[in-house]
């Protein structure tokens, strides 16, 4: 069984990059202001949201382990 | 009823004062023809997002894609000079856009994120430390001269793995390289000699990393070509453009921020009880107050409609930082320097999808040059002198700031 995740964007921090959407396309979707939203943190692998998270420039992006709390990143 | 705005960027008080030209702006007409250069003004910080972020409106190709002269204007003669700026810039990957820009801006986003920046954390507290030993022993320095140019410029030579004696060599090019953001009708030629110049001397490092790759930027740009993605003379460009961009917006990052300091002592009093916990909202509130880059430009992809104007396709639309980033619809206070100011969505690295490739490095020098200078002097006063700034619309760019602590 693959680890699940929780996966939250600090609309703080956002700037709309776009990258996280580039890695985790089914994960990450920009909303109406183009600021990245988590919709669906089942839908692509966890290395791709920590490769999404990661290549954030903002860092906004955080990535928790479900079942445990334990955050992931950053 | 207010007098009429005159339209001439490059007067001495607007380059002297960007705040209150383009703050009247912002408060009186937002969205601005301005009729002497023929360009779209957007001062307001909610269009400038909305902007920025409509990429699919709003052309990066603004050099290939401007039907319209250079502005000001510059000498006939020049002309063919001209033609040698467009092709250069329009290699640049910050002039593209989508498809293009992702699949370019992907073979580079990797080096520059946080987390792989943190690790040259050490690198730039080393620089900082050097470079304020050396100042210390006279007692003095010029910020602009001793500190912030060398530094940002031994960390990007580092990075793409330029050769320590060469780098004053890059520093004159890249002087030339912002004839860009200038007005005089005869800057075309300093431009082409910087870019001819900046050719000439990463010609052959791209040669050698085509063949020997190794952990430098240089390296990553060449493997962009190795995977179709650049051509040759893209990745010589964007080798040059990262070799400028890399350092010049830090420069005036780290002058300004010093001289918003010196200008509100209460905030340097607040950095000095605590340099270490209070450097990283300090260096925001820098980039938000007095920000490296007054505006950027684009060239309008179709006709849009903003504010009750019509935007027609190819009209030029330029953006600015400067007033959006003191636009009370978005900051409390916005004229008062807070370096506790928290959330603070400044555009000093733009927004969207060309925010600031480098926006991390300017970041991680700020704070270790705000934090040493609190440490090492915290009594540091500004000389007796006149401040200028270079008469550019791009740059917020000091001379110098001559400062002491003897």
């Amino acid at each position: 069984m693959a680890k699940k995740v929780r996966v939250r964007v600090d609309h703080n921090l956002c700037v709309g990059n776009a990258m996280c959407e580039t890695f985790a396309p089914h994960v990450f979707r920009l909303n109406d202001d183009r600021q990245s939203e988590a919709v669906d943190a089942d839908a692509d692998p966890v290395e791709q949201i920590l490769e999404a998270a990661e290549s954030c420039p903002m860092s906004a992006i955080l990535v928790e382990d479900a079942e445990t709390g334990e955050q992931l990143f950053p | 009823m207010s007098t009429a705005l005159q339209d001439d960027m490059f007067t001495p008080d607007v380059i002297a004062d960007p705040y209150g030209y383009y703050g009247r702006l912002r408060d009186e007409d937002p969205v601005h023809w301005n009729e002497t250069y023929e360009v779209w003004v957007i001062t307001r910080h909610d269009d400038l997002v909305w902007l920025t972020r409509h990429h699919e409106l709003f052309s990066s190709a603004v050099f290939k894609n401007d039907p319209r002269p250079a502005y000001p204007a510059i000498d006939e003669s020049d002309l063919g000079l001209y033609e040698y700026v467009r092709n250069y810039q329009g290699d640049q990957f910050i002039q593209h856009d989508r498809p293009d820009h992702l699949e370019m801006r992907k073979v580079v986003h990797g080096y520059f994120t946080p987390k792989s920046l943190e690790e040259w954390r050490p690198f730039v507290q080393k620089a900082v430390k050097e470079l304020l030993d050396a100042a210390e022993r006279n007692g003095r320095m010029d910020v602009m001269r001793d500190l912030a140019t060398p530094l940002p410029v031994m960390v990007i030579a580092q990075m793409m793995g330029v050769p320590e004696p060469d780098r004053p060599h890059i520093r004159e090019l890249a002087e030339k390289l912002l004839y860009i953001g200038r007005g005089e009708h005869d800057r075309m030629r300093l431009l082409t000699e910087g870019m001819k110049g900046m050719i000439d001397y990463v010609s052959p490092l791209v040669d050698e990393r085509i063949v020997n790759p190794g952990d430098d930027f240089i390296s990553v740009l060449a493997s962009g070509e190795k995977a179709g993605i650049f051509t040759r003379h893209q990745v010589l460009v964007n080798t040059s453009l990262l070799l400028l961009a890399g350092h010049e917006t830090t420069i005036n990052l780290l002058c300004n921020g010093t001289l918003s300091f010196i200008q509100h002592p209460d905030q340097w009093a607040l950095l000095k009880k605590d340099p270490a916990g209070a450097a990283k909202l300090a260096t925001e509130e820098c980039l938000r107050y007095d920000s490296p880059v007054k505006s950027i430009q684009r060239i309008a992809s179709e006709d849009v409609e903003m504010r009750g104007k019509m935007l027609k396709k190819d009209d030029r639309v330029r953006w600015f930082i400067s007033s959006a980033n003191r636009d009370p619809a978005m900051f409390a206070e916005p004229d008062n320097f807070d370096i506790t100011r928290w959330p603070n969505q400044h555009v000093a690295f733009g927004s969207g999808i060309h925010h600031c490739l480098g926006a991390t490095l300017a970041r991680v020098e700020g704070q270790e040059v705000f934090k040493a200078l609190a440490e090492r002097f915290p009594g540091f006063r500004l000389d007796n002198t006149a401040l200028e700034y270079h008469p550019s619309i791009t740059f917020r760019s000091l001379k110098s700031l001559p400062i002491h602590w003897q």
